[in-house]
């Protein structure tokens, strides 16, 4: 399997995973606390129609029209969430649901110059180009940078926002930060792990970070490092099975997830079984 | 007072509507430096409305500023406390307003963590995780956070609510160390006996501006009565109130 290691195109797949393992595991780690899963998991789906229709579009490029389909979803739940006969999911199911469908009808109306739909969904090892590696090392240092920048705020706001807003962390700043941070790394993980599965990137590292820790600085070392590893060896799967990468990614992401809930249950009840 | 014998905290004419309903009607007061007032009301009086409209967070017509910098203690049920932080940290966060966008907490705002930390009695806690702290500690600690905040006017929202009488009573010690050392204390509530016992000032407020004074002025059953109507019981001269969130009596 190592030898494989030698191929071009699977060390663009590696550094690229690794740079983005850094963004994704921070920005997990907010989309867990803020309980943002189900969105994060629209927002990639919200990619496929505009990666469809920048394929077809020179001019735009799947990068801009996967961007684009991105911050205009999240723009759009936004607004929508304002209305609270819509909070809780109802709009993001929606629009989950009419973005697959638009982009299953563009992608045979536009047909021609796309890509093959389950490339497009589970993603291509060998769809990382050098260009998109240098894209995915900008996408990293600008979120890196800014989730840096507003860590005090992002604790503030997600712990108590009734206190963080008159102290002056803005909830309106870093939802916004948090929402288009989400769409870029989003973006830039689109050729390697496809629009369907990338959420599992945004969710599992935090969410296995959080049964690790009680702490926030080790729950962000943790994500992240988590990502990291779960990239590594979900592309290396993916090289040596033949599988798609975002599916032998989501899997080793799920599995990690799977064995330390159930090692931490398993702890809780020798706890519990223990006398005191 | 401030240096120049003005109030510290002032509202005229201040209203506020949510939709249709209107939640606080022409109320009109001013607060001094070194009191603790008060507010006082029904469910729905507009107490927590009061306190967003003079933090700046509520759109309101009619004026309502405070002079110097808020300390703020939000009511313990907005809080997540499933958030991966420990009570040194949720102190600490207080300190950040003061720090800008760059900084981050120094040595001497740790020292101060610690020393309000002790002051609250949560020293030997300062590690433990917000979530596995009962209720009384958890709102000392966020009362740690707003003393951190070293603000001059401290706003607090049923601070004592469902808190345990231990921690009820160290957290009156420090509101009452607040009011001493020159800073203007406005807590809601809805413990008439309670607000009685230790504040210097009551607002009753329903909607509107119900009676303005000093204790002895407005603790008395005429005047309470105006702003519960007939949720307000009188059991052998002491106060029994029927209209609290959890409808049990207060009548210590």
């Amino acid at each position: 399997m190592l030898e494989a290691l030698d191929a071009p195109y699977l060390q663009r797949a590696l550094v690229a995973g690794l740079l983005l393992s850094v963004p994704l595991g921070l920005l997990s780690c907010w989309i867990v606390l803020r309980e943002l899963a189900f969105f994060a998991h629209a927002v990639g789906v919200a990619t496929f129609p505009g990666v469809v229709v920048g394929l077809a579009l020179p001019a735009l490029g799947p990068f801009a029209g996967a961007l684009l389909a991105a911050l205009g979803f999240s723009a759009a739940i936004s607004a929508s969430e304002a209305d609270h006969r819509l909070r809780g999911g109802a709009a993001t199911g929606l629009a989950l649901a009419v973005a697959l469908a638009a982009g299953a009808v563009l992608l045979t109306a536009l047909g021609a110059g796309a890509a093959p739909v389950d490339r497009l969904l589970f993603g291509s090892l060998l769809a990382v180009s050098s260009a998109d590696v240098l894209l995915c090392l900008v996408g990293a240092a600008v979120s890196v940078g800014v989730v840096a920048l507003l860590l005090p705020r992002l604790a503030a706001t997600t712990f108590d926002r009734a206190w963080a807003t008159p102290a002056g962390a803005g909830e309106r700043v870093t939802a916004s930060a948090i929402l288009g941070l989400v769409s870029l790394v989003v973006v830039c993980a689109l050729p390697a792990v496809g629009s369907l599965l990338v959420s599992a990137l945004l969710v599992a590292p935090a969410a296995s970070a959080r049964l690790i820790t009680e702490r926030l600085g080790p729950m962000l070392a943790w994500a992240t490092g988590l990502c990291a590893f779960e990239t590594v060896v979900g592309l290396l799967l993916a090289r040596a099975l033949d599988l798609p990468p975002g599916a032998a990614i989501a899997a080793v992401a799920g599995l990690g997830f799977g064995l330390l809930a159930a090692a931490r249950a398993a702890a809780n009840r020798r706890m519990r079984v223990a006398p005191t | 007072m401030s240096a120049d014998g003005s109030p510290t905290v002032a509202t005229s004419g201040l209203s506020v509507s949510f939709g249709s309903r209107q939640a606080l009607d022409d109320v009109s007061f001013e607060l001094w430096s070194g009191t603790f007032t008060g507010v006082l009301g029904p469910n729905g009086a507009g107490k927590t409305t009061l306190l967003g409209a003079l933090l700046g967070t509520i759109t309101h017509r009619g004026s309502a500023r405070l002079v110097g910098r808020p300390a703020y203690v939000s009511q313990a049920g907005a809080v997540d406390a499933s958030f991966p932080i420990d009570a040194l940290g949720v102190v600490l966060m207080g300190r950040y307003p003061r720090l800008g966008w760059r900084r981050r907490p120094g040595a001497d705002d740790r020292a101060r963590a610690h020393e309000i930390l002790e002051q609250v009695g949560l020293a030997a806690e300062a590690r433990t995780s917000f979530g596995a702290l009962s209720g009384g500690q958890r709102q000392r600690a966020l009362v740690g956070r707003a003393l951190a905040q070293e603000g001059d006017v401290l706003l607090l929202d049923e601070p004592l609510t469902g808190v345990d009488a231990p921690s009820a009573e160290v957290l009156l010690d420090v509101f009452e160390a607040e009011r001493r050392s020159g800073r203007t204390v406005v807590m809601t509530t809805h413990d008439l006996a309670q607000a009685a016992r230790v504040c210097d000032r009551l607002l009753l407020l329903n909607r509107s501006l119900v009676a303005d004074g000093s204790t002895d002025e407005v603790f008395r059953p005429e005047v309470l009565r105006r702003a519960y109507g007939g949720e307000l019981l009188l059991v052998d001269g002491q106060t029994a109130l029927l209209d609290d969130a959890h409808h049990h009596h207060h009548d210590r």
